[in-house]
């Protein structure tokens, strides 16, 4: 199954009658709408802004009728859902789009799918889905193939026509992030798997409704393929249920307006969305050309069972952001290591959902969200790399492991061009990577189960340029971040937690901090079996960055387990429980608890959990703003009275020397001592530092003697191999060898 | 007054109280008088004397005949934003303490506009109720089934409890995991720490979240619990000295109080949290009255006054029940009108940063004590009613009909010294410039929730009332299309007006764990059957109790059955009435079911139709309601468009769009339908006053609504 594929199928006979725009058909409409763009450089030939002008209240409540259609029918959507991940913590959008895939307007949400959802409805333009299997009033296509479009399987995906007197003049679009999708292990992002052919039940653009009814055998496949159905199989009809709300909505206000000036309004909104785009870049940012990096590492080795998925690595995650005099952003990845056997790759469409979720959250959040923005911007996706695989066989899984820490780089380039604008309210260092619970097995009802358990989604954020971060409150692929109640998880997946508190000293350090995140303590409950594994999980490398001396996040480590432990016992006997990690010198749950205790890192299934053991998670955050020893004393004072900090980390880090009262279990700050440890600070670091030139000699020498872990070596060789271009400017940076590579 | 007075409703806001009572024929009349803070029954009694003085009465024939006597407020909501409320311990389950820090990632943005929603680095948590020093773990844990899997450590509460004796805390919250299901640790706890506090002396109120919400969801069940410890104690001994007062002046029932969701219930109601925002609901509450009355189905509310702008909305008569809203920015699982506000009233301060010379508007606000500086009461800040004085829109001779005179001078000074001097411009351009600004945040707010809620606001009429809406209306509408603009002659005590149309009513609600398989027996039916009847009986009972000593014998409790059922595995609840009182049979448990899936199809389509799934109800609840007399709008022939011209009061120059423009006064009461009025021109009324720019007319139609066009 190569994309190839695509030229073999039949392509329509020109003149034939279609229902697309004024009886073309689709696939001409399309074509016609790319070509207008390249001509005249504006959103399908519109020059000038006519409708608003004319009548802006007009179209004005043209626009909102339509927005708002979307936005209600998430809302109902997320009331059908009996998935903790839609209802709980928001995980959907709905969308509508023109006759050609382009987004007009959006629901807040999952706003990764502004395009993913175009181009699914694209690709099936193209591949003439419009003769077989036929496009008709009350069809429903669902997609989760992010070879098709989509950012990882769990994501499904649903598309519907929207007729007006046998012409299709719009399409409505839903996703939902599901928690089961079948595959090896039981849950959503399949972290153990090498292949797509583990993932989970594959949906490649199928018609699933026929006459608003969902076809009864696509039901029975879900119901059959996964080991908790209920979740998928509601979402999907909350889904079509959604589609068929916003078709009635918008038939009603095209009733209302006219089709004609609908057809109209509608490539004025997207254009609008898209100058709008320019202007707020020509306004808040400065043209040039910015570079970041990430790395992303991933811990495969010694994991019995963990088929395919035998060899460590470190993913590189190169950007370089160029903005143009005419404000044109353009993002490149080249230097982007090849295509993996683990499930850490993205496809094109993945990346369309990371790029998204950036600009809306950073430049596109005013006005008309929608695919305006994607034509006045680029996106160079080396070809063979993780960034577009170019192969369906490489699974997707946990595309979000790599997504997350390249979009991070954007965030932060991007908040260093409104810095140097002068718009230092507008930077953010948001974007962190996300571990996740994921997991089956038998549920505390005897019945079979899979679920992800999605808490993760309300981590700590990087800081701002003005403030610390959000604490326990941002996720990077949904604004609307949420960790939902631990009483409804409990009703998912047979667990007890035993402790969700902040995770101390886990924020990014910096004048002002990152978020705080939080960990999670998990006593395994009423279940002879879970297999539990974390995903989207970086290991040994740190990829989240601070700003203007902030200090990174704490790259989400190990979790701690401790299988037959005698926790029963103590709780017999009216023991202390442990509930947080205390001295992760000598964590709680290893002081505390008897039993067969492990780190562990990266993905772990060696063998599976069971009632009475126990589990602690720990979530991440992002990197700080500003030199920690600029912070206000009174904040770090704060951080100590909520917990959030201790005081050794207040000392060292901060240089903040401060007391514990207990009796009023406050603290207090000793301001000539914190001002003693902070000139000491400065004067230490001074003593420390040496020059630039020196310290480039020096990691030279490091190079020339192959002074690395095995990772590091295998992924520049990689890199070296990939790209050529990216190869000779590392060597021409590091004054290397035209042949150096690293030996392995 | 035609007949005996009925209903006295009184709406204390942040800055006056209004007043609005009904007599047996419907007839109504309004009074206002300013808030005081310290001890809120004193502008009780002023306010509702003005009242009645207009009906050529007073207290001593007027509260012997009251049936109601009702009070709603923002004191509950003032207190909880300003973070003025009671020092709170909190115990809660061992691992838990930081969920007051936590609370839930979407308490950081929820309410927030479209565009903030998206736009992630605005948002930010609201502060904490609770110290966290003040929150004590205490190991136990119930699981999703009620059953104890870790004991109560008893010796854990023992040690909290001495502290919590001892350390100065005002109320406790008792709140574990999952105690909707199985109370027995929190009531155990409860009794620990009881004894410690009778030991220590000391009487300090304790709060259960089983007993205050017993539903699912523990982050809205600790947010309920903390907010009635930490704000409803200061309502509370306010009302009773409200009651006290009238009931020393004849009044012979209990005073009553407005809830989130409409009804009216007795000061002493345990649960006095769910009036949370009881005042802004008045105001709604009259908004629908008068949609069913006149057939406007889609209508955008707006009551400014001196303290807050708040917004709700009614969509096809419907006003939409919010049942897990956002309070204060604290999430609930408390049934409640939905309402946005802003604290741009007209009270609000108006000050210049030293160092940007940046005009800032709030957020703090005269109030009533000390008051605008023009109220010669010792207020020194410069507000936006004094800028509204200096503009001409106010007649500083017929402010409260001249009971309140206004001093020009004084806010002339102010404004000039501490506003237009420092950034360097002209008293008046300084003045307008500052009101248009409060009014496009009003503006502003307005499209925020016609954007959060996706409303179109063209299809919408917009009420404007509040004692300072109709002087504002102008401006804050400005640029926004709607389908019709009208404010009222009782625009001043609308809030109020609104709570005289609320029925009692009492909500009960109870979690339960019933779940029919699909195709279940008869014998599983009468099961469930049986279990729902027993849980409305407990309601019914407990409504009985706490009903009864408002009402006379002779008035009966309606009750209304209610079952929240959702598909097996589903999350969301929906709630439906149940076609009949008790389930007898099989056949009446399958109506029920009946019932349920038509509203559910209607609501979210035929498609999302899961039989298969079977049917779970987690909660069921109980509407208790007993009518009382209401309000009565009269609807009028249309006279001629000349108003009379004894209505004609004289003309004033107001300061509009930057030059001074001769205005024609008018007295509001002595208007008539079918008058219609061009602008330039001031429309007074003792408690209000509405402005009609150039280029706009008002007109009155026959319900003497007023729709500035």
């Amino acid at each position: 199954m190569k994309a190839t594929t695509a030229k073999k199928i039949r392509r329509i006979a020109p003149g034939r009658d279609g229902i697309g725009p004024g009886g073309s058909t689709l696939l001409e409409a399309l074509k016609r709408n790319r070509q207008l763009f390249e001509q005249t450089g504006h959103y399908h030939g519109v020059k000038s802004l006519k409708l608003k002008s004319d009548n802006y209240l007009r179209y004005e409540s043209l626009h909102a009728r339509l927005r708002s259609s979307v936005v209600n029918a998430r809302e109902m959507a997320k009331k059908i859902s009996a998935s903790p991940g839609v209802r709980e913590v928001g995980e959907s959008v709905v969308a509508l789009y023109t006759p050609e895939g382009d987004s007009i307007a959006l629901s807040t949400g999952i706003m990764v799918h502004v395009h993913t959802l175009s181009r699914f409805i694209q690709w099936m333009i193209e591949h003439d889905y419009e003769t077989d299997p036929g496009i008709a009033p009350g069809d429903v296509f669902a997609n989760n193939d992010p070879f098709i479009s989509d950012v990882h399987p769990p994501d499904l995906m649903n598309v519907a026509p929207i007729f007006h007197d046998g012409e299709l003049i719009a399409w409505v679009g839903t996703v939902a992030h599901e928690l089961e999708i079948g595959g090896v292990m039981g849950g959503a992002n399949q972290s153990t798997t090498a292949e797509r052919f583990g993932q989970g039940l594959t949906v490649s653009a199928e018609k699933v409704a026929v006459n608003d009814v969902i076809r009864r055998d696509f039901l029975v496949r879900a119901q059959m393929n996964l080991r908790t159905p209920i979740y998928y199989i509601l979402d999907e009809k909350a889904m079509v249920a959604a589609c068929i709300e916003v078709r009635e909505k918008v038939l009603e206000i095209v009733a209302e307006h006219g089709v004609d000036y609908y057809k109209q309004a509608i490539r004025s909104i997207i254009e609008e969305g898209r100058r709008a785009h320019l202007e707020r870049m020509r306004l808040i940012t400065v043209p040039g050309k910015y570079r970041s990096a990430a790395f992303s590492g991933h811990v495969f080795e010694g994991k019995v069972g963990a088929s395919g998925l035998s060899t460590n690595c470190i993913v590189h995650i190169p950007l370089e952001m160029t903005i143009d005099r005419d404000a044109v952003l353009t993002i490149d990845y080249e230097g982007a290591g090849s295509k993996m056997w683990n499930p850490y790759n993205c496809p094109p469409s993945a990346m369309d959902g990371g790029f998204f979720v950036t600009l809306t959250q950073f430049v596109d959040f005013d006005g008309k969200v929608n695919d305006g923005c994607w034509y006045a911007t680029k996106m160079i996706l080396p070809p063979g790399s993780w960034a577009n695989p170019m192969d369906e066989a490489t699974c997707t899984s946990s595309a979000w492991g790599s997504l997350m820490p390249g979009f991070g780089c954007l965030q932060r380039m991007i908040s260093r061009s409104f810095f140097a604008r002068g718009f230092r309210e507008e930077v953010f260092l948001g974007q962190v990577n996300t571990p996740i619970m994921e997991g089956g097995g038998i549920s505390q009802y005897g019945g079979r189960f899979g679920a992800q358990n999605l808490e993760c989604a309300a981590e700590g954020s990087g800081a701002r340029g003005i403030m610390d971060g959000i604490d326990c409150g941002y996720v990077g692929w949904n604004p609307e971040s949420d960790m939902g109640n631990v009483e409804v998880w409990e009703m998912a997946i047979p667990i007890l937690y035993l402790g969700r508190r902040i995770w101390r000293d886990s924020p990014g350090a910096g004048k002002y901090r990152a978020g705080a995140t939080f960990s999670s303590l998990l006593l395994i409950h009423k279940t002879p079996v879970y297999n539990l594994v974390s995903t989207i999980h970086s290991d040994k490398t740190f990829d989240n960055q601070g700003m203007c001396g902030g200090y990174p996040g704490p790259t989400a480590r190990f979790q701690y387990v401790s299988r037959a432990s005698n926790i029963r016992e103590l709780i017999a006997n009216r023991q202390p429980l442990p509930h947080v990690e205390g001295d992760p010198k000598s964590p709680d749950l290893q002081r505390l608890v008897k039993g067969d205790f492990e780190t562990v890192d990266g993905v772990f299934l060696e063998r599976p959990l069971r009632d009475g053991d126990l589990v602690q998670f720990f979530y991440n955050t992002g990197g700080g703003y500003g030199d920690p020893i600029e912070r206000d004393p009174a904040a770090v004072q704060v951080d100590l009275d909520k917990g959030i900090q201790s005081l050794d980390i207040a000392r060292r880090v901060y240089g903040v020397v401060a007391n514990y009262n207990s009796a009023s279990k406050l603290h207090g700050v000793d301001e000539d001592a914190t001002r003693q440890a902070r000139e000491q600070c400065r004067r230490d670091r001074a003593a420390r530092a040496i020059p630039v030139k020196e310290w480039l000699a020096g990691q030279r020498e490091r190079l020339l003697k192959q002074d690395f872990v095995r990772e590091v070596k295998e992924m520049y060789n990689d890199v070296f191999g990939i790209s050529p271009r990216w190869g000779r400017e590392f060597r021409d940076f590091w004054n290397l060898p035209d042949d150096f590579t690293f030996k392995s | 007054m035609a007949g005996k007075a009925l209903v006295l409703g009184i709406d204390a806001g942040g800055t006056m109280t209004d007043t609005f009572i009904v007599d047996e024929a419907g007839e109504f009349t309004v009074g206002k008088a300013a808030t005081t803070p310290h001890d809120e029954s004193v502008g009780f009694l002023e306010s509702a004397a003005d009242a009645m003085s207009y009906w050529q009465t007073d207290h001593k024939s007027v509260y012997p005949q009251l049936e109601v006597a009702l009070y709603s407020g923002t004191t509950m909501l003032n207190t909880l934003l300003t973070r003025r409320g009671k020092n709170v311990g909190l115990v809660t389950t061992a691992g838990f303490e930081d969920d007051i820090l936590m609370g839930r990632g979407m308490q950081s943005w929820t309410g927030y506009s479209y565009s903030d929603r998206i736009h992630a680095v605005t948002h930010v948590h609201p502060a904490a109720l609770v110290e966290r020093r003040n929150v004590y773990g205490v190991t136990e844990r119930v699981d999703v089934f009620g059953e104890p899997i870790i004991p109560l450590y008893e010796h854990e509460v023992q040690a909290a409890a001495q502290e919590l004796a001892s350390n100065g805390v005002e109320a406790i919250v008792i709140h574990f995991l999952y105690s909707y299901l199985n109370p027995a640790h929190e009531r155990r706890a409860h009794e620990i720490i009881q004894q410690a506090l009778d030991r220590a002396g000391r009487k300090v109120p304790v709060y259960l979240g089983s007993d205050l919400r017993p539903v699912i969801r523990e982050n809205s069940r600790l947010n309920a619990a903390l907010i009635e410890a930490y704000a409803v104690g200061p309502v509370r001994e306010q009302l009773h000295k409200v009651e006290e007062s009238v009931q020393s002046r004849g009044y012979r029932y209990s005073l009553q109080t407005l809830l989130a969701y409409g009804g009216l219930c007795n000061i002493r109601y345990p649960r006095l949290h769910e009036t949370l925002i009881s005042g802004p609901v008045g105001g709604v509450m009259g908004a629908r009255y008068i949609s069913e009355l006149t057939g406007m189905e889609n209508i955008i509310v707006t009551d400014l006054g001196g303290t807050s702008f708040d917004i709700g909305t009614i969509t096809r008569g419907y006003v939409p029940v919010d049942a897990e809203p956002v309070l204060a920015r604290f999430k609930l699982n408390l049934p409640t009108i939905a309402m946005e506000s802003i604290g741009a009233g007209a009270g609000s301060y108006v000050t210049v940063d030293p160092v940007t010379k940046k005009v800032q508007i709030g957020p703090g606000s005269a109030g009533s004590t000390p008051g605008p500086v023009c109220f010669g009461k010792g207020g020194k800040i410069a507000t936006i009613t004094d800028c509204d004085l200096l503009l001409g829109y106010l007649n500083p001779d017929y402010f409260l009909g001249g009971k309140q005179k206004l001093d020009k001078q004084a806010a002339l000074d102010a404004v000039k010294e501490q506003v237009t001097s420092v950034i360097g411009v002209d008293v008046y351009t300084g003045s307008e410039a500052i009101v248009r600004m409060n009014e496009r945040e009003a503006r502003d707010a307005i499209r925020a929730v016609a954007s959060a809620r996706g409303l179109d606001t063209s299809q919408y009429y917009l009420f404007g009332y509040g004692g300072a809406g109709p002087l504002h209306l102008a401006g804050y509408c400005e640029g926004l299309d709607f389908r019709g603009v009208i404010t009222f002659h009782f625009a001043a005590a609308f809030s109020a007006f609104g709570a005289t149309t609320a029925d009692y009513q009492h909500r009960y609600a109870r979690s339960v764990p019933l779940a029919l398989a699909a195709g279940a027996d008869d014998k599983a039916k009468a099961s469930v059957a049986q279990a729902i009847n027993r849980t409305w009986e407990e309601m019914e009972r407990a409504a009985r109790d706490e009903m009864s000593a408002d009402i006379s014998r002779s008035q009966k409790i309606k009750f209304t059955h209610l079952a929240m059922i959702r598909y097996g595995g589903q999350l969301s609840d929906l709630e439906v009435v149940s076609p009949m009182a008790r389930l007898r049979s099989a056949r009446d448990v399958d109506r029920l079911i009946a019932d349920w899936e038509d509203l559910y199809s209607k609501i979210n389509s035929r498609v999302a139709r899961y039989e298969q799934a079977g049917y779970q109800i987690f909660e069921l609840g109980l509407l208790a309601s007993v009518e009382k007399v209401k309000p009565r709008i009269e609807r009028h022939r249309l006279g001629k468009s000349e108003p009379d011209k004894k209505a004609r009061k004289g003309i004033r120059n107001i300061y509009w769009k930057g030059r001074w423009t001769p205005a024609t006064m008018w007295e509001m009461e002595t208007l008539k339908p079918g008058n219609r009025i061009k602008g330039p021109a001031i429309i007074e009324h003792p408690a209000t006053t509405l402005i009609v720019p150039e280029g706009k007319r008002v007109e009155i139609d026959e319900y003497n609504f007023f729709w500035l066009k």
